[in-house]
């Protein structure tokens, strides 16, 4: 992997928080691959002999491209009450690290981030924190997603929903 | 004031007489919301004496499996003993009081102190005192210092409650009628159901009596609420789509609807479960339940006071699938709730209708769900509007009281309903949330005397 590639899938990444928060969610959904396999499990705090609890069965997405697009859409109704008003959001996205694969043109790459969301007038913001894997595949010099898992670092989330995408 | 007996915190004896009379007429005074001292009375009288969800006999498979719970505010630890019982103990450690263990699940022999390092099994005893015998010498009895059990605590079909009232009615006679229609899906199947995985938890800025009687009592939000899913083809477009079959009221506060399809939208019998699985049903629901469930489509309802299920059939990809949510709004203060979410599955399905069926569950509920996270946005809404001077005026002096007459003096009870409980022949109706509201004052209101 050498660094034009890196600053590739960098810009590519910031290019996708910001799709989002501008709220071109069909855009968004144009980066990801037909067979997407895009998964956020549900953390669980165990003890420190039990590793991680990143492991787990249950989960608060667990989605394919048709059902990622069904969301889209639900966005787009005149009823989606949890994003009307819209929400204003913040997806922070750092620490990006990079790693070759098997295949030539398919990376690893693993993120932060950090979603903040401003509701209405409240005076708090709402957020959520953590990693995402990914895999990235440049075909014909087009960059998609092609699978992700979303792992959060709260065991009881401090957003009242997940009517945004991460 | 003057000649009226103060209960506690400006709430006496005549303003919960008043109050019952505002019920009687389907109002709710708004004040009673989110107020302070009226959490302040449920803590003790409410979530104090009833019967509280804790978890599913699922979730701890072998010996010395272990799930950290809350019961209200005080943190609770399930584990499975080496005979294979489930013991439930305050999770504080009986030498200073420290939260004892602190994962939420996880498999141990002994459970170390990370204070002074007290240890003791999975039958909560004391097994290990660090230096005993030189520091505290004949003084300590071991046995008396064993972790402090949870008063009361029964299971019913793989659901472990706990009650801090040591004099509570059994569980058996608090569930009561409400155990014919969660037979429908905890007893259905040989085997029962599981939990798959680990709750979900989030946080909404709610009060609890929000969500109760959101799944106790009120499919009429459904066809706005959750429009979008309308707009999207999933759910029907007919208005009424959430009003086909019976809303009953039960004793105790307990409430549950069990719909079936309306025109224009078929379901096949059994909730659509694969066919495979109804000689099932056939062989473990009594005629009556059967006659019920072969036509239903969803059950929703309440234990009171804060565990309801939603047993639906919800689409994922244009497929239809059933599944089970348990999920407990667990007060944090008047304004917010720890929601618990579980997905449950019957043991006996097929393994390719349980992955279904998680999928459905997720794109449908939990905090992603299409259709949940609505309810949550609005939830919330009620509490914000809630807060102020006209809506938390105790006098009512703005006509603060909120609309629960739905179907009063309009619909009467169907009779030749197979199943106990009061059953209404439509789910547009507030009978249910009014009984829950009856129960409510009533343990609000019970035992003043004794307090005087
Ligand atoms: S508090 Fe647990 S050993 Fe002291
Ligand atoms: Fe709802």
């Amino acid at each position: 992997m050498n660094s034009e590639i890196y600053y590739e899938i960098t810009r590519f990444l910031t290019r996708e928080a910001r799709l989002l928060d501008d709220r071109k969610f069909e855009e968004w959904l144009a980066l990801f691959a037909d067979d997407i396999v895009y998964r956020m499990p549900v953390r669980v705090t165990r003890e420190s002999k039990d590793r991680t609890g990143k492991d787990n069965a249950m989960t608060y997405f667990e989605e394919s491209k048709i059902s990622l697009t069904t969301r889209v859409k639900r966005l787009r109704t005149s009823s989606a009450w949890a994003e009307d008003p819209p929400l204003h959001t913040r997806h922070f996205v750092s620490n990006i690290d990079v790693e070759d694969c098997e295949h030539p043109d398919e990376y690893k790459v693993v993120s932060y981030f950090l979603t903040k969301r401003s509701r209405g007038v409240d005076h708090e913001a709402e957020q959520i924190f953590g990693e995402r894997h990914d895999v990235l595949r440049r075909v014909n010099g087009e960059w998609k997603i092609h699978s992700r898992t979303i792992y959060p670092d709260q065991s009881v989330l401090t957003v009242m929903n997940l009517s945004m995408f991460l | 004031m003057a000649g009226r007996h103060n209960v506690r915190n400006g709430i006496d004896k005549e303003l919960l007489a008043e109050i019952k009379q505002k019920l009687e007429q389907g109002l709710f005074p708004q004040w009673m919301v989110t107020d302070p001292d009226i959490y302040d009375l449920e803590v003790d009288k409410i979530f104090g004496r009833t019967w509280q969800y804790l978890g599913h006999e699922s979730e701890l498979k072998e010996a010395g499996d272990y799930v950290t719970r809350w019961l209200m505010d005080d943190p609770v630890l399930l584990v499975k003993n080496k005979k294979g019982e489930i013991n439930v103990f305050l999770n504080s450690c009986s030498h200073r009081g420290t939260h004892l263990c602190t994962a939420d699940v996880g498999n141990r022999k002994t459970f170390t102190c990370p204070f002074h390092g007290w240890s003791f099994n999975t039958d909560g005893e004391l097994i290990g005192v660090v230096a005993g015998d030189k520091v505290f010498g004949e003084r300590l009895n071991k046995q008396d210092w064993n972790l402090h059990k949870i008063p009361r605590v029964d299971t019913y079909r793989g659901m472990i409650f706990g009650n801090l009232d040591p004099n509570a009615m059994p569980l058996e006679d608090y569930l009561g009628d409400l155990k014919w229609y969660i037979d429908l899906f905890l007893a259905r199947s040989d085997g029962g159901m599981e939990v798959i995985g680990a709750p979900q938890r989030w946080v909404v800025n709610t009060n609890w009596k929000m969500s109760t009687e959101n799944f106790g009592g009120d499919p009429y939000h459904v066809a706005t609420t959750h429009k979008s899913t309308v707009e999207l083809g999933i759910s029907p477009k007919d208005p009424f789509y959430a009003s086909y079959g019976h809303q009953v009221k039960l004793n105790h506060g307990h409430c549950v609807n069990v719909s079936t399809t309306g025109p224009g939208f078929s379901v096949p019998s059994y909730q659509g479960l694969p066919e495979e699985m109804w000689p099932m049903f056939e062989r473990n629901l009594s005629k009556e339940q059967l006659e019920v469930y072969k036509q239903t489509v969803v059950i929703v309802g309440t234990c009171f006071p804060n565990l309801s299920f939603h047993c639906p059939v919800h689409g994922n990809e244009g497929h239809l699938h059933n599944y089970l949510t348990l999920r407990i709004w667990r007060p944090i203060g008047p304004d917010k709730i720890e929601i618990w979410a579980w997905f449950l599955i019957d043991k006996a399905a097929p393994e390719e209708y349980k992955m279904q069926s998680y999928k459905g569950y997720v794109a449908s509920f939990g905090p992603s769900g299409t259709l949940e996270a609505d309810d949550t946005e609005i939830w919330t809404r009620v509490a914000k509007a809630s807060k102020g001077k006209m809506a938390r005026n105790r006098e009512m002096k703005y006509n603060n009281v909120l609309n629960y007459m739905m179907g009063m003096d309009k619909i009467e009870p169907d009779e030749s309903w197979p199943g106990p409980g009061i059953a209404y022949p439509t789910c547009f109706v507030d009978y249910a949330l009014r009984g829950m509201h009856e129960y409510w004052l009533e343990l609000l209101t019970k035992e003043y005397e004794d307090e005087q």
